[in-house]
């Protein structure tokens, strides 16, 4: 029975792994575009601009990778974004010693909200999609009835390291951050049970439940993740941004999901993996940057993003 | 009789809430029951009942629409955008090409889901930053008008004495439960939720059925941003945004089950009507509008904990502590 699904989950792997090269060669090719259209296009700095905005990204599809895989759908990450910012920011108000518990208060609170959702998920099989939504609704209350509507504080400064400082004065610290954590990530889908489990939930709920996985919890804590992390990328934009704002998050609800799927996850859930959505996050905001610099306005940008998604969904699902 | 009381569980829940709510709030604030603001309310609450109308349709056949918000959106703008003063002619071509620019963008959702297969969740995001695109193309910032006798006569009351909206909201869903309950259509609506695969052994047209699901999808999408544009006497390109996730959560406590093949439309009324009552009253008791968002999400966490009739059986079970065999019937 293991070897089967090692044997099927290889031939997955494979067909996975050609996708992604697609996607780096789009990216690749992309790149080389943005060069022709605008000079210094490939330069270091600019690459590392993109994906120092793209870590954020890549770092809230964590989680929505995640809950994807289970066949379910996460839409209180932006809320959960926008909290992060706002409680980080009032927590530490500009001080150093009060980084890390900030940041550890703030990812508690979004993993007891993730775990919120996902208990209803679980236990009560209310559908994903409705109670992420009123989760969501409820923690933007809570952020508002906390920030009384204009948060206050600061980035500390060493928070401030973290989201705009260079390693060495080289090398961006919060694309460092993302890739210590994309590597977890990766290690926890492919190489470890838990990870195969959350497949095994996503292809068919039922057999998984009738061999023994405890479903139910597992769900739950693939929820949790999901809001531990949206809350840690508020966090760490607040380190972009310095100072808190209450509409940090919205767009990333929308974005995340858009992401998982261009990376090739499927919707429903069991196919797919997070090395995926790293391409797809760096695809979305390369091709914003890029647009942005051929002076496209907004509205050609959302026909672009819708475009590409309706595109890369029609080649996968002719695979 | 066994399929008659399952739908009775379905909207009996809700209402029972409305009325909760009604009754509460009326003792608490006499002024919530005046008619002049129940007038109010129906307005507010019209384009809520519409979209979610549009979402059940299309939740019914087991997809989900989430390019509701940039249909209203770009149908609200044409709707500001066509000639406005008062001939015929104009009237008549407001009264058109809204919905026909809604049908024909619900039909391009339609083709991509039942005839490439893609999964309509993606489809209509995809769809719905397009057309938002285009909405943003035509108008980038709030503005244009509409005829003014139209405005008045969507928002007025007939003979001085019905309003308006209220007779929309009635037709609109006394219709879509004709259609649901007496038709061929509806019925294959529910028997392609219920099982896509059975649905086309037996001979139902389904792909053409789920192409002019979504087409109607749109349809009443864009009589909902016909009504905004009606109501504000001009339009906005973003006003559809809030109404993706509220059709989808209206639609829920509906009793409509997201799996689809289950639930219907005479719920929606008060589903809407949970959605703005509380605003309502917290506006009237003067408290903050941060709290809303919470006390809405719990009014909606308690619709959706009654509705559902997995969470029923699932604490019956939990309570007899019965082995995990016999978990067996709540997983789908």
């Amino acid at each position: 029975m293991n070897r089967v699904f090692d044997k099927l989950k290889a031939i997955d792997f494979l067909s996975q792994n050609k996708l992604i090269f697609l996607l780096f060669l789009l990216i690749f090719i992309l790149f080389i575009i943005g060069e022709i259209l605008a000079r210094g296009f490939l330069k270091l700095d600019h690459i590392y601009t993109i994906l120092r905005t793209t870590s954020f990204l890549g770092i809230v599809s964590i989680g929505q990778t995640l809950v994807i895989l289970t066949g379910g759908i996460d839409l209180s990450v932006g809320p959960l974004i926008t909290m992060g910012n706002v409680f980080t920011c009032m927590l530490i108000n500009g001080i150093d010693a009060n980084t890390f518990w900030a940041i550890l208060v703030v990812i508690f609170l979004g993993m007891i909200f993730g775990c919120f959702s996902g208990l209803f998920v679980s236990y009560l099989r209310i559908s994903p999609l409705v109670i992420t939504l009123v989760t969501g609704s409820i923690v933007t209350g809570i952020t508002l009835i906390f920030s009384h509507g204009a948060p206050k504080g600061l980035a500390s400064p060493v928070l401030r390291f973290i989201g705009v400082g260079r390693l060495f004065d080289i090398f961006p610290v919060i694309i460092v951050v993302w890739i210590i954590l994309s590597c977890l990530t990766i290690l926890l889908l492919n190489f470890s049970v838990f990870g195969r489990k959350i497949y095994y939930i996503g292809a068919n709920e039922k057999t998984a439940l009738m061999s023994g996985i405890r479903v139910h919890l597992l769900k739950t804590i693939v929820y949790s993740i999901s809001g531990g992390a949206a809350a840690l990328t508020g966090s760490l934009m607040a380190g972009y941004t310095r100072t808190a704002f209450l509409g940090i998050g919205d767009e990333y609800t929308m974005w995340s999901i858009a992401t998982v799927v261009i990376g090739g996850t499927s919707i429903t859930g069991g196919k797919g993996g997070y090395l995926g959505t790293i391409a797809g996050a760096i695809l979305f905001i390369l091709l914003e940057s890029i647009l942005t610099i051929v002076k496209i306005p907004e509205a050609g940008r959302r026909i672009a993003n819708g475009a590409i998604i309706l595109i890369l969904i029609n080649i996968y699902f002719k695979q | 009789m066994k399929e008659k009381q399952h739908n009775l569980r379905l909207f009996v829940p809700i209402y029972v809430i409305v009325i909760l709510i009604y009754i509460t709030a009326g003792i608490i604030e006499p002024q919530f029951i005046t008619w002049r603001n129940n007038v109010n309310l129906f307005t507010r609450i019209t384009p809520l009942i519409l979209v979610g109308m549009a979402q059940t349709f299309v939740v019914l056949t087991g997809g989900i629409d989430l390019s509701i918000g940039a249909i209203i959106g770009l149908t609200n703008v044409i709707a500001a955008s066509l000639p406005f003063i008062n001939t015929p002619l104009n009237i008549i071509l407001w009264l058109l090409i809204p919905p026909l620019v809604g049908f024909g963008v619900g039909v391009i959702n339609g083709f991509f889901i039942s005839k490439k297969g893609l999964p309509p969740l993606i489809v209509t995001l995809a769809t719905g930053a397009i057309w938002l695109g285009v909405t943003l193309f035509i108008m980038p910032i709030p503005g244009g008008t509409v005829s003014l006798s139209v405005a008045l006569t969507i928002t007025g009351k007939l003979f001085n004495t019905i309003p308006i909206p209220l007779l929309i909201i009635l037709f609109f869903v006394l219709t879509g439960y004709f259609i649901l309950r007496n038709t061929e259509l509806g019925r294959s609506l529910y028997a392609l939720g219920g099982n896509e695969a059975i649905a086309y052994e037996s001979g139902i047209p389904c792909s053409r059925i789920k192409i002019l699901v979504y087409g109607i999808s749109g349809i009443l999408s864009s009589f909902a941003g016909m009504f905004l544009s009606g109501w504000m006497f001009s339009a906005d390109p973003l006003i559809g945004n809030p109404y993706v996730l509220n059709s989808i959560a209206v639609t829920v406590i509906a009793g409509t089950s997201l799996s689809g093949g289950k639930g219907g439309v005479v719920g929606i009324i008060g589903g809407a009507y949970i959605f703005y009552i509380l605003n309502n009253i917290l506006n009237l008791l003067g408290i903050s509008a941060f709290y809303q968002y919470i006390a809405k999400g719990l009014v909606l966490i308690l619709a959706l904990i009654i509705s559902s009739p997995n969470a029923s059986i699932i604490l019956k079970n939990y309570f007899k502590k019965q082995s995990f065999f016999d978990k067996e019937e709540f997983v789908k």
